[in-house]
C-alpha cells in the first residue's frame, strides 16, 4: 500500500487534479464565510436600525392604532454555522422582512432579492464543489487507471504479480479518490472550525461527501475497462457526469413541476388587496361577522363611535379578513412548495447528485424546509403582535410609547445558529 | 473535389462508424429537440398568460365604482413583464426576478413571485433551456468528438503518409475544421429555429440574427480550440484531460469566481436596509396622509398666499390633496434616488462580472445572449423604471383629481356617516388617468450596441485560436 501511495504521488496529472480541488475548495469555503459574514452584518444593522425606528416612531404617535400602522418589525433568518458551505435556497427566497400590523399576504413575498445575474450563475459554493465537479475530478483522476496500464503495456504484468487484481484497481482507485476527499474537506472543517459548525454537521458532510464520491468512484471502476482506450473510457464518463449532474436533476425539475401545479402567486396577493379595499364599502357587519368567527372574544367589543367615522379596530379587522380571504390560496401555494420538495427529496434516491446537494443543503439549514419554517415563524409572529394590539385597540386603552416599547412583541429567530 | 471537402467527409465517416459518436449527437439532437420545444411552449403561454393579465388588471382598476380618490391611490395596480419572443431561447432573468409588480402610492414594491422560489430544488445546473445546452453542454460535445480529429490521424500513423503524399499541415487544418463547422452547423439548426420562430413573432431580425451568429461564433471558439489541442498534444487521452479542464475552468469556475467576486468587491445592501436608511431622510418630508403635519407648515402658507385667502376651507381647490401631490412628488424623489442608485450598482457588478468574460467565453456568450435576447438585467430595469412612471402618472392623475374634483370640505367630512362618506367620492370615470402598460424591449440597435463588447471578446477569441491553430498546422509533424 506505501508503495502504491508513492506511486501515485509520483503521478503529475494527479498533483494537478488534486491541487485544483483544494484551491477549488478553499476558495469555496473562504467566499462562503465572506458572504454569510455579509450577512450576519447586514442582520445585525438592521436590528439596530428597527430598535432606533420603533422608538422615534413610537414616540410619535397618539393612539394604539397609528402605533400599528407605522411601527415596522425585522424578522430574519440569520444563516446557520454551515451555511458557508451551501447557500442554497437563501440566494432565491426572502431571509428578511419588515412586517407590520396591516395584511401579512400583501408583505410576506416581497423577497429582498440580491442581482439577478446572480442567481442565474449560480454560486461558488462548497456544495457546488462537491455535487458538480468532485465527480469531474474523480473521473479525471480514475479513467486512465486501467487503460493507462494496457497502454503502457504494464496492465498483463500487474494483474498477474498481484494476488488479487480487482483488490489493487479498488486500493489505487481508493487512494485517489481518498486523497481528492481530503483535498475537498480539509478547507470545509478549517472553515467549519472557524465559523463554529456543529461538530456532527461537519462530520457527517464528510460522510455525505465520501459516500458520494465512493458512488463515483465505483461507477467510473466500472465503466472503464482496460479493453478501451483511455480517450474512449473518457468520453463515456463525461456523457455520464452530463446525465447524472445536469440531465437527470433538470428532468426531475421538470416533472415536477408539472406534476405540482402552483397557484398563480399574483392571485394571492389580487385577492388579497381586493378583499382589503372593497371592506371600505362594504357594511362594518359583512367585516366584523368573519372576523368574529375566528375572534369570538371580542363580539362584545364592536361599539362604533359615531363622532369619528373612523375606527382602527374595524380598520385591522378588515386587514385580518383580508388575509383571511386569501388563505387558502396562499395554503395551497405553501402545500405546493412543500409537496414539490417532498417529491424532490424522493426523487433524489434516483439522483445522486440531487441527494448530495440536497444533503448538503440540509446540513446547512438551507433548504427548503427550512425557507418554510421561516416563513411559518413570521406568519407566527404577526399573529404574535395581532393578539397583543387587538386588547388594546378594541378595549380602547391609553395608549403609552414606553409601555409599548417594554411590551411589544419582538421577532427571535428560532435557530440553531451560533449568535454573532 | 478540393482537399478540405475530401478530408471532412472521411472525418465524417469515421464519427459515423462509432457507436460512441453517433450516440451523443443522437442523445444531444434529442435534448437540444426537447428543450427548444418546451421552452418555446413555455415562454409563448407565459406571453399570452401575462398580456392577458395586464389587460385584466387595466380593465379590474378602470371598472372601480365612484371612490374617494386617495383609495384607489392605495388600491393600486398590477402590472407585468412580458417575455420578448427570443425568451424561447434564453429566458434570461426571467425566472429569477419575478414578472408582476404591484404599483401603489407612497411606495416602490419589488417584483414579486420569482419562479426560482418555489422551484423543486434537485441540484444540478437548475432547469435546461436552449441557451444553457448551447452555452454550457455543446462545447462538451464537440470537445468529445472533435478532440481526436488530428490525434487519430497521428495514433493510426497515418499523419506522416499524409503530410508526405502532399497534403501540408494547413490542408489537413482545413479540411478537419470543415468536418467540426458542419457539425456545429448541423446542431445550430435548433438555434436557427429559435431565432426564426421569435422573428416570425415580432422580433426584430437583426436581434435574432445576431443571436444565432454569436452563438455560432461560440461554439467556432470551442471547435478552434479542440483542433488547436488535438495538433499540439500526443495523445487523446491528454487531449482529452486538457480539454475538459478548460471547460471545468471556464464554463463551471471562472463565471461561479466572478459572482462571488462581484458580490464580495461590490455588495449591495439589501432593500429592506436600504429602506430604513431611507426613513431617516423620508421623515424630514412628512407624512402625505395628514395635512396637519408640522411639515407641511410652509405649503399651507404658501398656498394661502397663492389663492390670497386665510383659510383652508376658503380655498378653490382642495389642500388635502395638495399635500398628498407634492408629498408624493418628494417622496418619488428620494425613492427614485435609492433605486437609481440600487440600480447603478447592480450595475457596476454586472460590469464586474463582465470583465471576468474575457477569461471566460462562456460569460461573454452568456451576456451576450441575454442582452440581445432582451432578457438581460439592464431590461429588467427598464421594467422597473418604465412601471415606476406609470405608477407615479397614475398616483399623481388621483391626486390632480383629489386637488380639483373634490371639495376640503366634504373631504374632511369624509368619515362623518354614510352621508359623509358618500360625498367625499369622485366619479369613476376619473380612473381613466390610469395608461395602458405593455412592455417592449429595447430596440435591437440598442440591445446589440450592449452586446457588443461580450461578442467582440468571443470574436477575438475566435481569431486568436484559429491564428494559433494554422500556424501549429504549418509545423505540423508526424
Amino acid at each position: 500500500m506505501m508503495r502504491e501511495l508513492r506511486f501515485m504521488l509520483r503521478d503529475k496529472a494527479v498533483w494537478v487534479w488534486l491541487s485544483l480541488a483544494f484551491v477549488f475548495s478553499s476558495a469555496a469555503v473562504s467566499l462562503g464565510i465572506n458572504e454569510v459574514r455579509q450577512q450576519h452584518t447586514e442582520i445585525s444593522e438592521q436590528k439596530q436600525h428597527d430598535q432606533v425606528e420603533r422608538e422615534v416612531t413610537l414616540a410619535q404617535q397618539a393612539d394604539w392604532g397609528s402605533a400599528a400602522y407605522y411601527t415596522f418589525h425585522i424578522t430574519y433568518n440569520p444563516p446557520s454555522g454551515f451555511a458557508y458551505a451551501a447557500i442554497g435556497q437563501r440566494d432565491v427566497s426572502p431571509w428578511k422582512h419588515r412586517i407590520r400590523m396591516l395584511a401579512l399576504e400583501g408583505q410576506i413575498y416581497e423577497t429582498d432579492a440580491n442581482n439577478p445575474d446572480f442567481a442565474l450563475i449560480g454560486r461558488f459554493d462548497f456544495a457546488f464543489i462537491a455535487s458538480l465537479i468532485a465527480p469531474l475530478l474523480v473521473v479525471l483522476l480514475l479513467f486512465d487507471l486501467r487503460s493507462g496500464e494496457q497502454v503502457a503495456g504494464r496492465l498483463r504484468l500487474i494483474e498477474a504479480s498481484a494476488i488479487n487484481p480487482q483488490r489493487l484497481w479498488w486500493m489505487r482507485a481508493g487512494l485517489r479518490s481518498g486523497a481528492l476527499v481530503i483535498a475537498l474537506c480539509v478547507p470545509v472543517i478549517v472553515g467549519g472550525l472557524i465559523s463554529g459548525a456543529a461538530a456532527t454537521t461537519l462530520v457527517l458532510s464528510v460522510i455525505a461527501v465520501c459516500l458520494y464520491l465512493l458512488f463515483w468512484t465505483a461507477l467510473t471502476l466500472y465503466l472503464t475497462p482496460a479493453t478501451r482506450t483511455g480517450a474512449y473510457n473518457l468520453t463515456v464518463m463525461l456523457g455520464i457526469w452530463l446525465l447524472l449532474c445536469a440531465v437527470m436533476p433538470a428532468t426531475l425539475t421538470q416533472v415536477i413541476e408539472r406534476a405540482v401545479p402552483l397557484p398563480d402567486g399574483g392571485a394571492i396577493v389580487l385577492t388579497q388587496r381586493e378583499a382589503v379595499n372593497d371592506a371600505w364599502d362594504l357594511s362594518r357587519e359583512a367585516t366584523y361577522e368573519p372576523f368574529l368567527a375566528r375572534h369570538p372574544e371580542w363580539s362584545g367589543d364592536t361599539a362604533w363611535d359615531e363622532r369619528d367615522g373612523f375606527e382602527w379596530k374595524w380598520y385591522y379587522a378588515f386587514q385580518q379578513v383580508g388575509d383571511q380571504t386569501a388563505e387558502p390560496l396562499s395554503q395551497d401555494y405553501r402545500n405546493g412548495q412543500a409537496r414539490r420538495d417532498d417529491l424532490a427529496r424522493w426523487s433524489s434516491l434516483i439522483s445522486p447528485a440531487t441527494l448530495l446537494q440536497r444533503t448538503m443543503e440540509q446540513l446547512a439549514d438551507t433548504d427548503m424546509r427550512s425557507a418554510i419554517a421561516y416563513d411559518q415563524s413570521v406568519r407566527d409572529f404577526h399573529a404574535n403582535l395581532r393578539a397583543w394590539y387587538y386588547p388594546r385597540l378594541f378595549k380602547h386603552d391609553e395608549f403609552s410609547a414606553e409601555h409599548a416599547l417594554e411590551n411589544i412583541p419582538m421577532y427571535l429567530p428560532s435557530t440553531k445558529a451560533p449568535a454573532t | 473535389m478540393s482537399s478540405a471537402v475530401r478530408i471532412a467527409t472521411e472525418e465524417w465517416r469515421q464519427w459515423l462508424r462509432s457507436r460512441l459518436a453517433v450516440l451523443s449527437l443522437i442523445v444531444f439532437t434529442i435534448l437540444l429537440l426537447f428543450t427548444t420545444v418546451l421552452t418555446t411552449l413555455d415562454a409563448q403561454e407565459a406571453r399570452h398568460e401575462r398580456l392577458h393579465q395586464q389587460v385584466q388588471a387595466e380593465e379590474t382598476f378602470l371598472a372601480q365604482p365612484d371612490r374617494h380618490p386617495h383609495r384607489m391611490v392605495h388600491y393600486g395596480h398590477y402590472v407585468f413583464r412580458t417575455p420578448p419572443p427570443l425568451a424561447m431561447f434564453d429566458p434570461g432573468v426571467d425566472t429569477v426576478t419575478g414578472q408582476s409588480l404591484f404599483l401603489e402610492g407612497h411606495r416602490q414594491n419589488s417584483a414579486m413571485f420569482a419562479d426560482a422560489r418555489a422551484e423543486a430544488r434537485t441540484g444540478g445546473f437548475g432547469a435546461l433551456t436552449p441557451a444553457k445546452l448551447y452555452h454550457l453542454f455543446l462545447p462538451l460535445l464537440i470537445i468529445a468528438l472533435g478532440h481526436g480529429v488530428i490525434l487519430r490521424e497521428r495514433e493510426a500513423r497515418t499523419l506522416g503518409p499524409l503530410l508526405s503524399q502532399g497534403v501540408s499541415g494547413v490542408h489537413l487544418y482545413r479540411g478537419k475544421l470543415l468536418a467540426l463547422g458542419g457539425l456545429i452547423g448541423l446542431l445550430s439548426l435548433p438555434a436557427l429555429f429559435s431565432s426564426i420562430a421569435a422573428s416570425v413573432l415580432g422580433e426584430s431580425l437583426l436581434a435574432s440574427t445576431m443571436l444565432y451568429l454569436g452563438n455560432l461564433l461560440y461554439l467556432g471558439i470551442w471547435t478552434a480550440l479542440t483542433l488547436l489541442v488535438s495538433i499540439a498534444t500526443r495523445t487523446r487521452g491528454v487531449a482529452l484531460g486538457v480539454l475538459s479542464a478548460v471547460w471545468v475552468l471556464t464554463v463551471l469556475v471562472v463565471p461561479r469566481i466572478g459572482v462571488t467576486s462581484a458580490s464580495a468587491t461590490l455588495p449591495t445592501e439589501g432593500k429592506i436596509l436600504t429602506d430604513m436608511r431611507m426613513n431617516d431622510d423620508l421623515r424630514k418630508l412628512g407624512d402625505g396622509h395628514n395635512a396637519a403635519d408640522p411639515a407641511f407648515n410652509k405649503l399651507r402658507a404658501d398656498t394661502l398666499a397663492k389663492y390670497n385667502v386665510d383659510s383652508l376651507e376658503a380655498l378653490p381647490v382642495n389642500f388635502r390633496g395638495i399635500v398628498a401631490s407634492t408629498s408624493e412628488k418628494e417622496l418619488t424623489e428620494t425613492l427614485n434616488a435609492y433605486a437609481e442608485k440600487r440600480m447603478q450598482r447592480e450595475r457596476a457588478q454586472a460590469s464586474h462580472l463582465a470583465a471576468f468574460g474575457w477569461l471566460s467565453p462562456y460569460l461573454a456568450i452568456g451576456g451576450a445572449s441575454r442582452n440581445l435576447a432582451g432578457t438581460d438585467l439592464e431590461t429588467h430595469h427598464r421594467f422597473l423604471r418604465e412601471a415606476e412612471v406609470v405608477r407615479l402618472d397614475f398616483v399623481q392623475g388621483l391626486n390632480q383629481a383629489h386637488i380639483e374634483k373634490l371639495s376640503y370640505i366634504d373631504d374632511i367630512n369624509r368619515n362623518n356617516g354614510e352621508e359623509g362618506s358618500k360625498r367625499a367620492r369622485v366619479d369613476a370615470s376619473t380612473w381613466q388617468v390610469l395608461s395602458d402598460f405593455r412592455f417592449t424591449p429595447d430596440s435591437a440597435q440598442e440591445r446589440l450596441s450592449r452586446a457588443t463588447t461580450k461578442l467582440t471578446s468571443l470574436a477575438l477569441w475566435f481569431v486568436a485560436l484559429l491564428g494559433i491553430g494554422l500556424t501549429a498546422a504549418r509545423r505540423l509533424t508526424p
